[in-house]
C-alpha cells in the first residue's frame, strides 16, 4: 500500500496521509467487503481511489521549466541528452534525482493522466489490471493511456529542447 | 514503415510491450526522421523517469501505525458522541410529546367538564327533575299519598281475582 501510494506523490507527508486514509476506509468498510474478490484487490482499489482523490485536491503545476529542476535533476538531463539515456548502472543518488524529477514532470499532468502513466509505464500494469484497480472501462483505460503518454513525451521533450539550449548558450558563455 | 511516423505507435503501446517487429522499424524511421527521433528519445526518458520512481522504496515512519490507530479512536469516539447525542435529541422529543399527551388529557378531564357546568346553567335544574333516575331511586321511599304504589296496583288487580276464585 505504502509503496504504491509513493508512486504518486513526492512528498512523504502526502503518501503518508494518502496510507492512513486508505487504512481508515479499510477499517470502517470493511463490512461492505464481501469476499467476492481478493482482499488485496480490494485495498488496491480503495488505495487507488485515495490516492486519485488526493491527486484531484493537490493543486496542479502549470509546467515545469529547465529552472525549476535541482542540480542532480539537470545533471540527469544532461546525461540523456549526452546519449546516456540507455545507462542503467547509475548511483543512487542519480537515480533519486530522476525519480524526483519523474514526480515533478508528473506533476504537471492531470491526476487521471499520472495514474494510468505511473500503473503502466512505471509499474508495467496491464490493461485488464488498471480496469480492476479503477473500475475504468477498458477503452477508457487505453484512450487515457495514449494521452497520458504523449502529454508526458511532449513534457520531457520541452524540458530536453530548453537543457539543449540553456546548454549551447552556457557552452557559448564559457567560450566567450 | 520507415515513411510512416512512429509516435503515434510509441504513444499507443508502453515501450516494454513493443514487439521485436516495431523497434526495427522504429530504429529505421528514427534514422532519417528528426521530429519522430526526438520524440522516441523524450518517450524512452519518459519511461526511465516512471521506472526510476517505480523503484523507489518507501518505508512508513516509525509513528504511522500509532498515529493511525489514534486517528481511529479519535473518530469512533467523535461517532459515539454523535450517537449519543442524537439519541437524547430523539428521547428529548419522544418525552416532551409525552408531556404534551399527558396535559391535554389533564385539561380534557379536568378543566373541560368544569366549564360547561358553569357555562350552563340551566342543565343542573334539567337534571333534577322528576323524571331522572337519580330522583326515581333517591326517592323511591317518599313517593306522594296521591300516587299509588306498585304493591298496592298488583293488589288491586290479582286481589279481585283472588276473591272471584274464593
Amino acid at each position: 500500500m505504502f509503496r504504491f501510494a509513493s508512486r504518486f506523490f513526492r512528498q512523504r507527508s502526502l503518501v503518508e496521509e494518502a496510507a492512513q486514509e486508505v487504512f481508515l476506509k479499510a477499517f470502517t468498510e470493511l463490512g461492505k467487503f464481501e469476499g467476492r474478490g481478493s482482499m488485496e484487490g480490494w485495498l488496491t482499489r480503495i488505495t487507488t481511489n485515495t490516492c486519485l482523490n488526493l491527486l484531484r485536491s493537490s493543486k496542479r503545476r502549470p509546467e515545469l521549466t529547465v529552472s525549476d529542476l535541482t542540480e542532480e535533476q539537470s545533471t540527469w538531463v544532461e546525461n540523456k541528452l549526452a546519449d546516456t539515456a540507455m545507462e542503467h548502472h547509475q548511483s543512487s543518488e542519480r537515480s533519486l534525482a530522476a525519480a524526483d524529477l519523474a514526480g515533478r514532470v508528473l506533476e504537471t499532468l492531470a491526476p487521471e493522466d499520472q495514474l494510468v502513466l505511473t500503473m503502466m509505464d512505471g509499474d508495467d500494469a496491464s490493461v485488464k489490471d488498471v480496469v480492476e484497480m479503477t473500475g475504468w472501462s477498458e477503452s477508457k483505460v487505453k484512450v487515457k493511456a495514449h494521452r497520458a503518454r504523449r502529454r508526458m513525451r511532449r513534457a520531457v521533450e520541452k524540458l530536453l529542447a530548453r537543457g539543449t539550449k540553456g546548454n549551447s548558450k552556457s557552452l557559448e558563455t564559457s567560450r566567450n | 514503415m520507415s515513411d510512416k511516423h512512429i509516435i503515434s505507435l510509441i504513444e499507443q503501446t508502453p515501450p516494454a510491450s513493443l514487439s521485436e517487429s516495431d523497434l526495427i522499424a522504429i530504429q529505421a524511421h528514427v534514422a532519417d526522421c528528426a521530429d519522430c527521433r526526438r520524440g522516441y528519445e523524450a518517450a524512452q526518458i519518459a519511461v526511465l523517469l516512471m521506472k526510476e520512481r517505480a523503484a523507489e522504496a518507501f518505508a512508513p515512519s516509525p509513528f504511522f501505525h500509532t498515529r493511525v490507530l489514534a486517528i481511529l479512536r479519535e473518530r469512533q469516539a467523535a461517532n459515539e458522541s454523535w450517537a449519543w447525542s442524537r439519541m437524547w435529541r430523539a428521547g428529548g422529543a419522544l418525552a416532551s410529546s409525552m408531556v404534551a399527551t399527558v396535559a391535554a388529557l389533564v385539561v380534557l378531564t379536568f378543566v373541560v367538564p368544569g366549564t360547561q357546568s358553569t357555562a350552563v346553567p340551566g342543565d343542573v335544574t334539567s337534571t333534577l327533575n322528576a323524571y331522572s333516575a337519580e330522583e326515581v331511586i333517591l326517592n323511591q321511599s317518599e313517593l306522594p299519598e296521591e300516587q299509588t304504589s306498585d304493591g298496592q296496583i298488583l293488589k288491586t288487580l290479582y286481589g279481585a281475582e283472588e276473591d272471584a276464585v274464593k
